[in-house]
């Protein structure tokens, strides 16, 4: 059928070729990545509580392995189609590349929704997806992890039926353990730590002190709590928070000239990242409407909540003291945002290259698993700080050589390094 | 108090009279029936029989404790223990063959009033004459028999036979009644000569052969009845011959058992008897030995009913569930409990008679199903409806009753000085008295007083929610407990008169009745926890499931709402506060089904009592159940742990409350008791046996369930079933589905926002599809209130994969009042809907409606070009958003149709759902009409004073089919008034016409026009008093010389 509008594998392809045209990549290297390399569909029968069989549709597509096993997440959507998880499956692989993790692009899925399915119905689907996919998954072939609509729990029962099957203990087999049985310490910190290492780097690039910078933060929740502990750890000092009032159905943001106190806010603030607007009003907070979180005078903006969060509508609203944006959440800027931010040569951090401290953190469980050995979480947050440090130098060379933009810089490294290894195969 | 009424005797208390004479007999037959079985007893010495009978003589006297007897034969005397001799005293001669061979005597020890024959009744001489004379022939049979030891007479009497002789003597209306029933049952052993002898007395040929035939609508010759008596004699002599005289025996004990039930069957049968007079007439026969009573079927049914009717409701449908439910004897105990003026009428209410039938069906299914074992009843007390009256008249406050025709304004305003008033009136001693029993039966637990209206049973509207239910501490000693019972009682009573029910009463058109109020009074099932008291959990379950969360939930499934703590929560909808659901058949289909979700919509505080204060506080769940961790039972049912992203059921003895995030889930409960199991039981079972779909209210104390509150589903709120309309147009009509339709309305929408499926589906980016969810969002504040639905395609409230729907989040949409997804066929596939999941349940607290559209289905309907053809608002609305106007479409609905709004009316029951174009409602089409009328009548040739609107023209809630009335005062001649009449008249018919043409409904006299003279207004006619009554509400029209 063919598809009007919006389509995200079209995009990535598109992407994809835009990068190649820059890296001078031959027809042939272009024709390998610009498709995933294998893809599986199958069908999972599931006896449903009421005795019946249901036929499920699952996938999992490996888009390139070229520098190591494929890694990505397992999608349970009621609407899931082919060309979504392509699309994903892509960007894994440049996730991982960006970073230099020896790991390629993978990414699955279940045409179900969670919601009309009771936890053993559940069960049953993730063994049964494992039964079908065994043989081509693995702690050496492609390694699964939880993504939408998927929690530790369906990544524990889909590793025990690996095991079943291969009749010993493979815990390097799935991430997105719980500690307690394969899992890695670290990781609630990772995506936000990570990000702080790199705009750490950033500022010393632009010659800023980070024991001076001041920041304001989109969002409260897991990313830029601890995006803001380290920050504040480093010297810096946070003006501002915001989060989504569920009462009043809107957003808020809380301003503190002085800096917020992080221990003070979480303490109001409920399991949602909601914080308590009449106590933070009474520790002496501002409270603003959301959209004010940019209008601040800061030197750092971190969109760590929304997608779509800056567009051509508000991108004026930034205050011009503003040196950096680092995104931690997806697409947090339309592309024409982008433009904007560039003609006031504002350095934006891209999402793929900022938030990548949760897929180097997966990396490292997946390392301790197969080693059947766990480091302490200093351990795992250091070699964390080696990895995004390296990677954003990386990056950061070669967009100020090439006078591009950080995001094509990065997308250009991530995707030589993948054809490197292509050709290092003899592939290509 | 028998003797009170008995000298009291007035016109009015003839009944009662009739009653205690009625007990007489009933005395008198136990007296003789005692008499007849010592007689035949051959075991029996004379001597021994004639101390056995003075024993039974003075029962069957007005006073037996002060009543004696001797018996004096040949100088042996036989006297009662007490005997002695006194000035009143009733004598009769023993005879034996014409001689006279001893005395009866009985003799009265204290002074009485003066009756018949000296304190004496003339029954009693009836009666004292018939056992002599069974005296006299017992004493001769006796010599008899020992003249001519052990030879049998063949013509010995069959004791029956001497009730008969004997009632033949005393009491000929009882002998009739014997007669009857005697016919009756030979009739029905088919036995020949009584059939033809009945037929020779009552022909009951009906057939047109008959002589007597007089036609199909003629009443039935009547037949002497009396002739009965004559062949009394003829129709014993046939039993005896066709039956065994054992048989006889027995038929007539029984029968006698049976009619010792006559008393309780007429008083029950009195319409509106008193309570303490039933009260009374209930515990007297249920405390006679039960070998001595027996009651017959019939009786039985009689009876039943009657009470049901009388303190119930007089409902055909509750009356016939609840008569194989409830038994006479119960209502011994249900009076026992129940608190009201003794001399008056009232009712239970409606929430009684729920909880009580459940009850009943509950207890009798015990036995037969394991799982409904152990489910308990709070102890409750009742108060009947007619206390509200007596408590207002007593204190004075009968202008109160007028309160209900006040501006709605007015009543709102002068609410709180009335609870005031209520509570600062005082109660009758009486009822004082018993609300001192229940305080005492009650102690140590907290109370609730709840409002069990006679509305809301009779007229099936769904008052929950709009009276008061309160709850009472009841701490402190017994007069404080006293004390806040009352005042709780009286602010109950106040809230029958407050603005939210009239308002109510008002629009379902039942303003005009009293609202008598019932109260049920329950204890609070609890536990106390610290200085708080409070249900280990509580909630509401519905029997069919309206707020389906995935197709694969039937109604059928069924739905609970549960909280920890009082069932408040989970009854009322909470602001930011959800309570967990779950569907009984269908448990492991959870609403929620990724953890973050079951977090972010599960209860986070809880109603409890505190016992310091006596004030019901909302309370921070987990903090709560951390604190007291140690003394909250079944912890484990209710949490879960937050731990690694998963939910994990807690570690029994290993839990630590203060270490871990706990969440309530329930997990265990649902899993590990049979509490589901239990909860569909009950469900299932109330509905089948009631017969319609129920919701049950409920609340456990950690080791038992209670069941609290039971009611037909329809009654509970927002559950209201509204028939689909039948005669909408198909030019009106918007959508129509029967596939997962739940149950509801939303009516008088202005704006219907739809966003375009095709048109969605061809947006080139993501940034566009978000710019739709901006768009909503705007809407969401701009467009009124309530009065627009959102029409989409797919799933709104898509994450990640938008193109399936709009990305909106709830505070995005959360002013519509009703979310459409639209699935249609996209090639070969239908994509599946999202069932509202991604905020299900902050549209279930909201009251937002949801409903899945398949167009292309058979059946289903959707005129989408109703949508695409009207003027687009969006831009008239919003600024900035010309470029998508293709996308998002506004349609004001008055633009359609001029000044239509639309319904949408949801019929989950049928299964059904059609969304339409509604006219401008009756009353707006009334209100101009009266105007016209007003603006073309010329009151100077007619002679019109004024004019006035009353009814439901006037009150705003006319229907299709309304009168509009219109009083005319009048002030002219007979010959204007003809004029005037035939001027009206003919303006009538062209409204009747103008009506029938709007609504398709034949209307005969739509103008309802009642005219008053001054003469009326002196006479303060029924009308007239409309104008002239501060207290009656019309609305006077202007008229044109008024104008000018």
């Amino acid at each position: 059928m063919a598809q009007k509008g919006f389509n995200a594998y079209t995009m990535a392809q598109e992407q994809f070729e835009k990068v190649a045209e820059q890296l001078e990549l031959d027809q042939t290297t272009r024709n390998l990545l610009r498709v995933p390399m294998r893809e599986y569909h199958f069908l999972i029968p599931v006896r449903m509580d009421d005795g019946n069989i249901k036929i499920f549709k699952g996938f999992r597509i490996q888009h390139n392995d070229a520098k190591g096993p494929c890694k990505g997440g397992i999608r349970f959507h009621p609407q899931e189609t082919a060309d979504t998880v392509r699309a994903l499956a892509m960007w894994m692989t440049w996730k991982c590349a960006v970073v230099d993790i020896p790991l390629g692009g993978g990414k699955g899925g279940v045409i179900c929704d969670p919601h009309d399915l009771s936890e053993r119905e559940q069960e049953n689907l993730c063994r049964g997806w494992v039964r079908q996919i065994a043989r081509d998954i693995g702690p050496v072939r492609d390694i699964p992890a939880p993504d939408v609509m998927t929690n530790s729990q369906h990544m524990l029962w889909m590793m025990d039926e690996y095991q079943t099957i291969f009749g010993g203990q493979y815990p390097g087999v799935i991430t997105g353990k719980p500690v307690e049985l394969g899992g890695s310490l670290g990781r609630p910190e990772a995506t936000g730590y990570g990000l702080v290492y790199m705009l750490r780097e950033a500022l010393k690039e632009r010659d800023t002190d980070i024991a001076n910078a001041t920041a304001s933060i989109e969002g409260f929740g897991n990313v830029a709590r601890y995006a803001a502990e380290l920050f504040i750890e480093y010297g810096g000092t946070v003006v501002s928070v915001s989060c989504w009032d569920q009462k009043d159905s809107c957003a808020y943001s809380y301003y503190k000239g002085k800096g917020i106190d992080l221990e003070e806010l979480v303490k109001i603030t409920d399991r949602f990242g909601a914080i308590d607007k009449k106590k933070a009003e009474n520790l002496g907070y501002e409270c603003r409407p959301g959209k004010d979180w940019l209008k601040h005078e800061v030197d750092i903006l971190m969109p760590n909540a929304l997608e779509n969060s800056i567009t051509k509508e508000n991108v004026n609203d930034i205050n011009s003291s503003v040196k950096l944006i680092i995104c931690g959440a997806n697409g947090p800027i339309t592309p024409e945002a982008d433009d904007v931010l560039e003609k006031k040569e504002v350095v934006v951090i891209p999402d793929f290259l900022a938030n990548a401290g949760g897929v180097v953190c997966s990396y490292f469980e997946q390392v301790q698993s197969n080693q059947n050995y766990y480091w302490s979480k200093e351990e795992v947050l250091g070699k964390l700080d080696d990895k995004m440090t390296d990677a954003f130098h990386k990056v950061w060379e070669l967009a100020k050589r090439k006078k591009v933009r950080l995001r094509d810089a990065a997308y250009m490294i991530a995707i030589s390094r993948v054809a490197e290894a292509c050709k290092l195969r003899g592939w290509i | 108090m028998n003797k009170k009424t008995k000298e009291k005797k007035s016109t009015n208390s003839l009944s009662h009279y009739q009653m205690d004479e009625l007990k007489e007999r009933v005395k008198e037959l136990d007296c003789l029936y005692g008499l007849t079985s010592i007689v035949k007893d051959g075991n029996l010495s004379t001597g021994e029989a004639l101390q056995k009978i003075i024993e039974l003589i003075p029962p069957a006297w007005q006073y037996p404790d002060i009543t004696c007897t001797r018996i004096t034969i040949d100088d042996k005397e036989y006297k009662t223990n007490n005997f002695k001799e006194t000035k009143w005293s009733q004598v009769s001669n023993i005879i034996l063959d014409d001689k006279k061979i001893g005395v009866l005597e009985v003799y009265y020890l204290e002074e009485k009033p003066q009756l018949g024959e000296g304190p004496f009744l003339i029954e009693e001489r009836r009666l004292i004459d018939a056992i002599s004379d069974l005296l006299g022939k017992y004493i001769g049979e006796r010599r008899i028999k020992e003249a001519f030891a052990e030879s049998k007479t063949a013509e010995k009497k069959q004791d029956w036979e001497v009730i008969i002789d004997l009632l033949i003597k005393t009491d000929p209306r009882t002998l009739l009644r014997m007669t009857r029933k005697m016919t009756y049952y030979l009739y029905r052993h088919e036995n020949e000569k009584i059939t033809s002898l009945l037929g020779r007395v009552c022909p009951v040929d009906k057939g047109s052969s008959s002589s007597q035939w007089c036609g199909i609508n003629m009443p039935n010759p009547r037949q002497d009845l009396d002739s009965l008596k004559t062949i009394q004699k003829q129709i014993f002599e046939i039993a005896k011959e066709s039956t065994p005289p054992e048989e006889i025996s027995n038929l007539f004990q029984n029968w006698m058992k049976q009619d010792k039930t006559r008393p309780l069957l007429l008083s029950s049968q009195k319409e509106g008897i008193p309570l303490l007079e039933i009260t009374d007439e209930l515990n007297r026969f249920f405390s006679q030995n039960a070998e001595e009573t027996t009651m017959a079927s019939e009786d039985n049914i009689s009876i039943k009913t009657a009470l049901i009717r009388r303190f119930f409701t007089n409902r055909p449908e509750y009356v016939n569930i609840a008569k194989t439910f409830i038994e006479p004897e119960d209502f011994v105990s249900l009076l026992g409990r129940t608190i009201g003026p003794s001399h008056g009428s009232g009712k239970f209410g409606g929430k009684t008679s729920g909880v009580f039938l459940a009850e009943k069906i509950i207890k009798e299914n015990m036995e037969k199903n394991e799982k409904l074992k152990g489910i308990s009843f709070p102890r409750s007390w009742y108060i009947t409806s007619d206390t509200i009256f007596n408590f207002i008249h007593y204190n004075d406050l009968d202008e109160t009753f007028q309160t209900k025709y006040l501006h709605p304004d007015q009543i709102r305003q002068e609410q709180p000085f009335l609870e005031q008033v209520f509570k600062n009136a005082t109660f009758p001693n009486e009822i004082v008295e018993g609300f001192r029993r229940i305080i005492q039966d009650l102690e140590g637990k907290p109370i609730i007083v709840r409002s069990s209206s006679l509305l809301e049973d009779s007229y099936g509207a769904a008052f929950s929610g709009k009276y008061k239910s309160l709850f009472v501490s009841n701490t402190g000693n017994e007069e404080e407990r006293l004390y806040s019972l009352i005042d709780a009682i009286a602010e109950v009573y106040a809230s029958t008169f407050g603005p939210d029910p009239i308002e109510y009463r008002r629009e379902r058109g039942l303003l005009d009745f009293s609202e008598e109020m019932g109260i049920l009074i329950q204890e609070v099932v609890g536990i106390k926890v610290g200085h708080y008291y409070m249900p280990v959990f509580g909630g509401v379950a519905f029997s069919k499931n309206e707020f389906q969360w995935s197709p694969r939930i039937q109604r059928e499934d069924g739905m609970i709402r549960l909280v920890p703590g009082l069932g408040t929560r989970a009854v009322d909808r909470v602001g930011n506060d959800y309570p967990i659901l779950v569907s009984p058949r269908k448990p492991k289909l959870q609403v929620n089904a990724l953890v973050s979700e079951r977090i972010q919509y599960s209860p986070r505080y809880m109603d409890v009592i505190n016992l310091k204060s006596g004030a019901i506080e909302t309370v921070d769940a987990i903090d709560l159940l951390k604190e007291h961790a140690d003394e909250f039972p079944s912890l484990n049912q209710i949490i879960s742990i937050h731990k690694d992203g998963r939910l994990v059921n807690p570690p029994s003895i290993l839990l630590n409350p203060k270490e871990s995030d706990m969440v309530i889930t329930f997990s265990n409960l649902f899993e590990k008791s049979d509490f589901l199991e239990k909860m569909k039981h009950i469900l299932f079972l109330l509905e089948e046996k009631i017969g319609t779909p129920v919701d049950v209210e409920f609340a456990s104390d950690g080791e038992k369930l209670y069941v609290l509150q039971c009611r037909p589903q329809s009654q509970s709120r927002g559950m209201e079933r509204k028939p689909i309309p039948k005669n909408v147009s198909q030019d009106k009509k918007l959508f129509s589905t029967n596939k997962y339709v739940t149950t509801g309305q939303v009516e008088n929408i202005e704006y219907i926002v739809y966003v375009v499926l095709e048109e969605y589906a061809n947006l080139e980016s993501r940034e566009e599809m978000q710019k739709i969810a901006t768009i909503i969002n705007e809407l969401n504040n701009k467009l009124p209130k309530r009065k627009f639905i959102l029409m989409g395609p797919g799933r709104w409230g898509s994450r990640g994969d938008i193109k399936l729907g709009v990305p909106v989040k709830y505070g995005d949409i959360n002013n519509t009042s009703l979310l459409v997804e639209i699935a249609k066929e996209k090639g070969e596939y239908t994509p599946e809907l999202s069932f509202g999941t991604h905020f299900f349940q902050d549209l279930v607290e909201a009251e937002i409606k949801y409903l899945p559209l398949y167009p292309d289905e058979s059946e289903n309907t959707f005129n989408e070009s109703l949508l695409l053809h009207q003027e687009n608002q969006l831009s008239h609305i919003l600024k900035n958003y010309q470029n998508y106007e293709h996308v998002v479409r506004v349609i004001k609905t008055s633009d359609v149709y001029s000044g239509n709004s639309l319904s949408v009316i949801m019929d989950g029951e049928a299964g059904e759902a059609l969304a339409y174009l509604k006219s401008p409602d009756h009353w707006s089409w009334r209100m101009q009409k009266v105007e016209e009328i007003a603006e073309k009548l010329d009151s100077e040739v007619h002679g019109v004073e004024s004019l006035y609107l009353i009814g439901s023209t006037k009150e705003g809630t006319a229907g299709p089919a309304s009168d509009i009335d219109l009083l005319v005062h009048f002030k002219g001649t007979e010959e204007q008034k003809e004029k005037l009449m035939a001027w009206l008249d003919k303006y009538g018919k062209k409204l009747d016409e103008e009506n029938k043409e709007r609504t398709g409904l034949k209307t005969d006299g739509l103008l309802d026009v009642h005219i008053i003279t001054d003469e009326d207004i002196k006479k303060k006619d029924s009308w007239a008093t409309h104008i002239t009554s501060p207290y009656m509400s019309v609305k006077k029209i202007p008229l044109k010389k008024e104008n000018n």
